[in-house]
């Protein structure tokens, strides 16, 4: 439906919004009312396809004429879209995967931490962090907000980056930690008898051998950046840093909207998702179902 | 469990710790700070600048007798039943799509429900708000196209609702009275990914020996999804029915984009989050969107915890 109606123009698309348009144009010489007589070309209907072009039955039609004509998609459509929307994905682009990368960086060390050893503390600091899920995020925003006008962070793409990995932690480290504590611990011994520190010991052994729910992780977290825009919405102002999520609400505000554009750009928005559901397609609906029973 | 570890060697891994300093770091700033600083402002009159007056208990003595305030949490009582509601199709799916006998089309099946996930949450947020548009989209020709419309109007003339009229294209978004209505044919037919999949991984766990031993005994498709498949899923349905309803209570997202943020023609479509949010960010009450929330997350917190104490997940 995104597809078909990304080709139209505001025209064709009231005329007819559900349908593909067929590839017809049909002329219609209209006699004003001063007797000249007028040229208008408009998309044809589906039934005049194979009838016949028919003239519109409330002006004083002279003549018609029904021509196959592929300049009834508008190719500029995609143009015009991705102008309004690149911007934003590549604003987009930018936060998910620096936010995704962070967060998990920061979410495997933790999780390296807790699973690893009983460090003293280390029950203090789980249940310091459990306790977090139980709270809402909803209460937080306000305070949030003013935190971020107190860091300056307002109005710039970190501010966005930073607080989306802060909110991912607790998730990805429950989610690991149980994940890193059924590797076998004979791995972990070995390569410490070899002397390996504990940075590569994650290199080495913990994110190859759990690569699979990593994974997921990081489409999740990727998913919920190129989603979210109630923060963005908050914390943006500036039209040049917009992401998605803003920059899609700013299109539907506008009053005259060119719904072949908006729909475009639509399309082109779900353009990198599908990128990356192809090639992890397998991850996806495996690794969904999978994350969503241990969460 | 993680390795035991004795007092010296934890004192020559001191190192370790810093793996964790990130993570803590972020998260105190950024969601214990917050949350102790709305508690401490929820006692202040603050509009977000330097000044603020302690004024004690007001803000909720205020916001005990805001009627938009209740009104809200009326509204999202409501929303939370028809997410309810909503949770059957998903259940129906999962057991028609674990029944597929074939592996690779139930493979099939389960690619295709994840499909709709690479479009974009807001994009398919706005595809729906244009099925809604009174004059173009399709919810109102489909209506017109099968009759319902007149069915509806001869409804209103039997039940005098004045609402819907037989010359006038129904404005799903724009009449108070339909804000709810709207709001519960949205999302139709109501199958979520991740729901399905939740469901799906519970099924999956039941043995083939109990199908067996039903089919011995002649049980019909039906008693099968009552007294095999219900039951062994219960664990999954309640873990979804508490995310929704957490998930319902605190969410103002749909509603702040569909109806803006007064909550649609007469305040139908305000919700608590919603409120919040327009306190704060519309009228600059910060002190007293603070105490919404804070309102908020003390409902929230008695449902998890009546959830932690009543509705045990069995891992």
């Amino acid at each position: 439906m995104m597809m078909q109606v990304s080709f139209k123009d505001n025209a064709s698309f009231i005329q007819n919004p559900w349908a593909p348009t067929p590839p017809y144009t049909v002329t219609e010489t209209i006699r004003t009312a001063d007797g000249e007589l007028q040229e208008k070309s408009r998309a044809a209907r589906w039934g005049e396809v194979f009838t016949g072009a028919q003239a519109s039955p409330d002006r004083e039609v002279v003549a018609v004429a029904k021509r196959f004509d592929l300049s009834v998609y508008h190719m500029s459509n995609w143009g015009f879209g991705l102008k309004l929307i690149g911007p934003y994905i590549a604003n987009t682009v930018f936060v998910a995967v620096t936010g995704t990368a962070f967060s998990m960086f920061f979410a495997l060390l933790g999780a390296y931490f807790f699973a690893r050893y009983k460090m003293p503390f280390s029950g203090v600091l789980w249940s310091a962090f459990l306790l977090l899920m139980l709270l809402p995020g909803v209460a937080n925003i306000v305070p949030l907000f003013i935190l971020l006008k107190d860091l300056s962070l307002l109005n710039t793409l970190w501010a966005l980056i930073i607080v989306g990995v802060a909110s991912a932690q607790v998730f990805n480290i429950f989610v690991l930690r149980n994940f890193i504590e059924d590797l076998p611990k004979d791995l972990f011994e070995a390569a410490e008898m070899d002397g390996a520190g504990h940075f590569q010991q994650i290199l080495n052994i913990v994110v190859p051998m759990s690569a699979p729910i990593l994974g997921t992780l990081g489409i999740l977290a990727f998913l919920a950046k190129w989603n979210d825009f109630l923060l963005p919405l908050i914390v943006l102002r500036d039209k040049e840093l917009f992401t998605l999520g803003v920059g899609l609400i700013y299109l539907d505000g506008e009053y005259v909207k060119q719904w072949g554009q908006i729909m475009a750009a639509y399309f082109i928005a779900s353009i990198p998702l599908i990128v990356i559901f192809l090639f992890t397609m397998r991850l996806f609906v495996k690794g969904l179902s999978a994350g969503a029973i241990k969460g | 469990m993680a390795f035991p570890i004795t007092p010296e060697k934890a004192l020559r891994e001191w190192r370790l710790y810093f793996f964790i300093v990130p993570a803590l770091v972020l998260v105190g700033t950024f969601a214990y700070f917050p949350a102790a600083s709305a508690i401490y402002h929820s006692f202040f009159d603050w509009s977000g600048g330097e000044t603020k007056q302690l004024i004690g208990f007001e803000n909720f003595r205020r916001a005990f007798g805001d009627q938009v305030l209740w009104n809200s949490f009326g509204t999202v009582s409501i929303l939370i039943l028809f997410n309810l509601f909503k949770m059957i199709p998903s259940i129906l799916m999962a057991v028609l799509i674990h029944r597929v006998k074939s592996d690779q089309w139930q493979y099939i099946y389960r690619v295709m429900l994840v499909v709709p996930m690479i479009v974009p949450g807001l994009v398919t947020l706005f595809i729906w708000k244009f099925f809604f548009d009174p004059n173009l989209g399709v919810l109102n020709n489909v209506l017109d196209a099968t009759g319902g419309k007149a069915l509806l109007v001869w409804l209103d003339g039997l039940f005098h609702w004045g609402i819907f009229y037989a010359d006038v294209p129904i404005g799903w978004l724009s009449q108070p009275e339909l804000i709810l209505p709207s709001l519960f044919i949205w999302g139709f037919p109501w199958i979520g990914t991740v729901g399905v999949l939740i469901y799906l991984a519970g099924l999956q766990s039941i043995g083939t020996e109990v199908y067996e031993a039903a089919e011995l005994d002649g049980v019909g498709p039906f008693k099968k999804f009552l007294y095999i498949e219900l039951p062994l899923i219960l664990t999954q349905v309640r873990l979804s029915l508490v995310l929704l309803i957490i998930g319902t209570l605190q969410g103002y997202g749909l509603q702040l984009l569909l109806l803006g943020e007064s909550g649609g023609p007469g305040g139908r479509g305000m919700v608590p989050g919603l409120w919040m949010y327009n306190r704060a960010f519309i009228a600059g009450e910060f002190g007293y969107a603070c105490a919404v929330g804070m309102i908020l997350f003390l409902f929230i917190l008695g449902l998890t915890l009546i959830n932690n104490k009543y509705v045990r997940v069995d891992k």
